[in-house]
């Protein structure tokens, strides 16, 4: 009635304990067991409760395909939906079932159970569907709490690297197959990467006792000593505790390789590797993965697939009960039948869906003479009891049916191979009649199946097919001489589901153990019209969980086919997604992280604007001041009307550095800026700048900036802060791809020069105090010329530009004089009131000049001509980029979106950004069919050198509508702020403050 | 993720590389020439076929060059790799030696069997 150890053990160290906790309680195991195999050895058999249902459930296999015993490990900062069939115990680890409240032995969730008739398919599609607001505030939250796994774990960690492999083959794998394939592989000239997802090799061989010896030798010394040869072989590289997840394109495979194996983790080491593989060939060794059947109540605890019981006798040296019954379709579990014998024990019933003569003489004549109660031509009617097994119904004929007693049932459906990789890398699979099973069949890429995952079950034979395989990388000759345990002739009888007797609302018979999906949810969806297998899977959620129904896909298919009356291989199989199995968002992550994930990119002067009160706002990957607090109390309001008054009255200053700047030169140079940009450049005298616009060959903005032109074959160009990359890139590649002739080399020096905006009338006075040795008079450094010179033995820039329609010079200096540089500034400008500004006065005293910005102003829709920009085409040049695209018949359309400036009539009222510009006063409430619109609000602040809003629109036939009344929507009621179309060039439009 | 071998710098990841469409569509020297429909064909137009497609790809995290390619799209097989300044291959040089992965399947997709 109870769990017994098997001294024989081919893994575990009994002579290391190990404590931890279940559920709060104190439990012991060996180093090496899995927490399933732990809870097992202390007849712990009630591990989780069901997904929908609250179920009772127990450990149904003995890895990575188990789709009940799923658990949260506390001190891993709680890292749910750990698999208790995988996940090694150590010392002081704190293991917690999930999905029940308040305990896993009284779960109020369990009502759903009794509920059930309300939560059949696709009942989150039918149940839920009003009244409207009900789903997102009242059934998703319950549904949410009730429904599901783990809880997310406390915090993301950085907790894996990535590591990348080139080599020539790659073996998934190191069971008897994948062994066998890498020992012929062994010193010959290729690489070879062995993976295998156990802390040990030897696959089945260790799982079972179905190979008894090779070569002469005990299975575990073959192992041994064919990873003593591989080890010291120079060509074969082996990696345990590593899964391989995927199987991608151009033979590229990611594994997952768990570093922390049996061991607690060291948060100051990654715990995880992501090995990303690339190979010529991969041999797939990754063997087989057994199903189960359904019958009535095939979930209760104590129900488990007849290979993992064997497994866990084998591998882990506990056996789960002495006592119990067996029930199978198929020849594999002679062995479990033989290994309990073997060890004095005997199941309570043997019971084989098959007939007399399939299941042969010797098995027969094995069970009468070790006594052991047999059925064949039988099967298991159901099983009962309190949240565990306690009574097996047998069928033993069609209307016969006897109970026996026992705590557990092993059940096999047969064997599937595990196509799910082969599958992955796009290979077909096909259907066996004799296997009843999918197999690979034509592979898409290098890929070899070798050993059970190519339907081979013949582990005699499992050399010869190797042989035969690989023949073509000319392997090594080795000599394999396998003798197994019991006969090699695989035989199973088709059986999806057993019929049983309807006993009461609690009796189910399910498909999908982790999804809690039943037989009789397959039936009601065809029913329902979903007969297709992939809308099926959808509607029923069956094989959708974690677990992707590794053990159950097949038998659904099979259950499907039935109703259907077709041939399982015309249903055909539903897709087989990456990852095999579930990976952790940190393990994909890698490195790429927090700062390592978005780099901050932060300018020279950057600490300077901390000390001064800063508070940045994140310019692509920049860091830039946004505005300056003065005092802590202050607003950001109150900050920017600050600064731009003062800057309009006294001086300002900008840390513009973040400017994209990019360098042009060569003997082509001015041609190829011609192309580029839209401004004709030919005539432009040296040493002087030029506010520039870029087109795309569409005609619309993609970038602006101000040109340089030190001569013919030299410019510098700026850039917004966030275009630069793409302009740079943009540069190359019509050098690379339609100018090739052209002699002209682009190069970002974006952060090899510092740049200050500084600007103000007091301006001149600061600069020429800064800077003595430069004339700074009107007539000897007008607006937009530039002057290079000296500064401490490098060279700087200064120009006479602005983008604040004030007096201004922008400086470009080597970066590491930036910060000296800047605080000589304020030095000398504290006396004339200098004030630092940052991004936000910068856009409200361009928005007070009528300058645009792009990405504000525009949106990759807007030509120069919708913002007035038709002085700045070089309608003389034979060609530039998106020239042609300007005359089409839609960009040239008078009733575009237009630039133009807007005030509210009532000056106290402020326009929002990003509302929409109406002709009506009010909008209608509710609003019930579309309201025409003209355009929308595109910038808009509080101007405090006029006192009032100003705003920019882009608004149809704009330029037509000049001193018309229109209304602005508003966010605070149907009302509309009724307004004036005016210039959007709100401040000096003459021009005399910025050229005087 | 799929190999690209770059004529400069030789077989690197993917993710090094942009895409940068269709290839051989030459800029028109003479747009003013061009009416709407001609020059809207050049700005908007690209060719996306199932199977063998000349494209251009750029080294973007190497060696920032632009080079061309031959793929197959329907299974991601890049066939051949040249360079801008190079003859282009001719198209009857290729031969699909792949069958496409999403191409109707015997079994592999239950909607493809299902449709029979």
């Amino acid at each position: 009635m109870s769990a017994l150890d098997n001294k024989k053990s081919s893994y575990i160290k009994k002579n290391k304990k190990v404590s931890f906790t279940f559920d709060g309680k104190k439990y012991y195991g060996y180093k090496g067991d899995t927490i399933a195999s732990a809870l097992l050895r202390n007849n712990v058999r009630l591990i989780a409760r069901s997904f929908k249902y609250h179920r009772p459930r127990g450990i149904y296999t003995c890895g990575i395909e188990e789709p009940n015993a799923i658990v949260q490990i506390l001190n891993e900062h709680n890292e749910p939906n750990a698999r208790a069939t995988v996940k090694q115990i150590y010392e002081g680890m704190k293991v917690d079932s999930q999905n029940r409240w308040p305990s896993l032995n009284l779960d109020i969730g369990s009502i759903n159970n009794l509920l059930s008739p309300m939560f059949s398919a696709g009942f989150y599609y039918k149940t839920f569907m009003g009244p409207k607001g009900f789903w997102k505030k009242i059934y998703e939250p319950i549904i949410r709490r009730t429904a599901g796994l783990g809880k997310p774990p406390k915090e993301f960690r950085s907790k894996s690297i990535h590591q990348n492999h080139n080599v020539d083959i790659v073996i998934v794998g190191a069971g008897l197959s994948g062994l066998i394939a890498a020992r012929k592989l062994i010193d010959t000239e290729y690489d070879v990467l062995l993976l295998e997802q156990d802390s040990f090799l030897g696959g089945v061989l260790k799982n079972s006792n179905k190979v008894e010896q090779i070569n002469n030798q005990e299975v575990n010394k073959w192992i041994k000593e064919t990873e003593r040869l591989i080890k010291i072989s120079t060509n074969i590289k082996i990696l345990k505790n590593s899964l391989v997840t995927s199987y991608n394109f151009t033979n590229h495979l990611i594994a997952l390789e768990d570093k922390f194996a049996g061991k607690a983790i060291d948060t100051s080491k990654s715990e995880l590797t992501l090995h990303k593989i690339r190979t010529t060939h991969t041999i797939l060794a990754n063997g087989h993965i057994e199903r189960f059947i359904s019958f009535r109540n095939n979930d209760l605890p104590g129900v488990m697939l007849a290979s993992s019981f064997e497994k866990y006798i084998h591998r882990y040296g506990v056996i789960p009960e002495t006592n119990p019954v067996i029930f199978t379709n198929n020849s594999t579990t002679v062995t479990l039948l033989k290994s309990l014998v073997d060890l004095g024990h005997k199941p309570v019933a043997y019971v084989d869906a098959r007939d007399k003569n399939k299941i042969g003489k010797k098995l027969l004549t094995y069970l009468k003479k070790n006594n052991i109660p047999f059925y064949f031509n039988a099967e298991i009617e159901g099983c009962d009891g309190n949240k565990k097994v306690e009574t097996i119904s047998i069928r033993k004929n069609k209307n016969k049916i006897i109970k026996v007693k026992s705590s557990m049932l092993c059940v096999s459906g047969g064997i599937n191979p595990d196509i799910h990789l082969f599958t992955q890398s796009k290979g077909l699979v096909k259907w066996d009649d004799k296997l009843i099973t999918f197999k690979p069949d034509v592979p898409f890429q290098n890929t070899i199946t070798i050993g059970s995952v190519s339907g081979n079950y013949n582990y005699e034979k499992t050399h010869d097919e190797i042989n035969n395989k690989l023949s073509f990388l000319k392997p090594k000759n080795i000599e394999m001489k396998i003798k197994i345990n019991d006969t090699n002739n695989f035989n199973i009888k088709e059986l999806w589901e057993t019929r049983h007797e309807k006993k009461s609302n609690w009796s189910k018979s399910f498909i999908d153990l982790h999804n809690d999906v039943t037989t009789k949810d397959l039936k009601q969806a065809v029913v329902e019209g979903f007969d297709r297998i992939e809308h099926l899977k959808r509607f029923t959620t069956n094989s959708m969980g974690t677990d992707q129904g590794k053990i159950s896909s097949i038998n659904s298919l099979g259950i499907v086919s039935k109703i259907l009356k077709k041939e399982i291989s015309e249903v055909g199989t539903t897709t087989y997604r990456p990852p095999y199995a579930p990976l952790s968002f940190s393990a994909i992550a890698g490195r790429n992280t927090y700062e390592f994930y978005d780099p901050q990119r932060k300018t020279p002067i950057h600490n300077w604007h901390i000390n001064n009160k800063a508070i940045f706002e994140d310019v692509g990957q920049w860091k830039r001041p946004w505005y300056f607090k003065e005092h802590d109390s202050e607003t950001m309001h109150q900050a920017v009307q600050r600064e731009s008054k003062q800057t309009r009255q006294t001086a300002g200053i900008l840390d513009g550095s973040t400017l994209g700047k990019i360098e042009i030169k060569g003997k082509d140079a001015l041609e190829f800026m011609n192309l580029m940009y839209t401004n004709p450049f030919t005539k432009m005298k040296p040493m002087t700048s030029r506010y520039a616009l870029m087109l795309g060959e569409d005609g619309m903005i993609k970038d602006d900036g101000i040109v340089c032109k030190f001569n013919d074959k030299h410019f510098i160009a700026t850039t917004t802060s966030g275009g630069a990359p793409k302009v740079l890139a943009d540069m190359e590649e019509y050098l690379q791809t339609e100018w090739p002739h052209l002699q002209v080399y682009v190069n970002s020096i974006t952060e090899q020069f510092t740049t200050f905006n500084i600007s103000g009338p007091k301006s001149r006075d600061i600069m020429s105090k800064v800077f003595t040795e430069v004339d700074f008079s009107n007539e000897n450094f007008p607006f937009m010329t530039f002057k290079v010179f000296n500064y401490k033995g490098t060279e700087a820039r200064i120009m006479r530009a602005s983008f604040t329609g004030e007096l201004g010079y922008e400086i470009y200096i080597t970066p590491n004089h930036g910060l000296e540089l800047w605080k000589r500034i304020f030095h000398h400008g504290n006396v004339f009131d200098l004030v630092p500004y940052g991004t936000e006065t910068m856009h409200l005293l361009r928005a007070e000049k009528g300058y645009v910005v792009i990405g504000q102003e525009t949106d990759g829709t807007v030509t120069p001509i919708d913002l007035n920009f038709n002085w700045m085409i070089g309608k003389k040049k034979k060609d530039f980029i998106g020239k042609r695209s300007l005359t089409r018949s839609d960009t040239a359309r008078e009733d575009r979106k237009q630039l133009v400036g807007i005030v509210p009539l009532d000056k106290s009222e402020f326009i929002e950004e990003g509302q929409h510009v109406v002709e009506r006063e009010r909008l209608p409430n509710p609003i019930k069919t579309p309201v025409e619109y003209l355009g929308h609000v595109s910038s808009s602040y509080h101007s405090p050198n006029l006192n009032h809003c100003i705003a920019m629109a882009m608004i149809k036939g704009g330029n037509k509508l000049m001193g018309k009344k229109l209304f602005i929507s508003s966010s605070y009621g149907t009302k509309n702020i009724a307004v004036e179309v005016v210039s959007p060039v709100f401040i000096d439009p003459e021009n005399k403050r910025l050229t005087s | 993720m799929i190999l690209i071998n770059c004529p400069y710098c030789g077989e690197r990841d993917q993710s090094e590389f942009s895409n940068g469409g269709e290839a051989h569509v030459a800029r028109p020297e003479n747009s003013d020439s061009l009416n709407d429909k001609d020059w809207g064909q050049y700005v908007f137009y690209r060719d996306n076929p199932k199977g063998i497609f000349y494209e251009r790809w750029v080294h973007s995290h190497g060696c920032r060059k632009w080079f061309n390619a031959v793929r197959n799209t329907a299974t991601d097989e890049i066939l051949k790799i040249y360079k801008v300044d190079e003859k282009t291959p001719k198209i009857d040089s290729f031969t699909n030696t792949l069958k496409t992965p999403s191409g109707e399947p015997k079994v592999g997709s239950g909607n493809f069997t299902v449709k029979k």
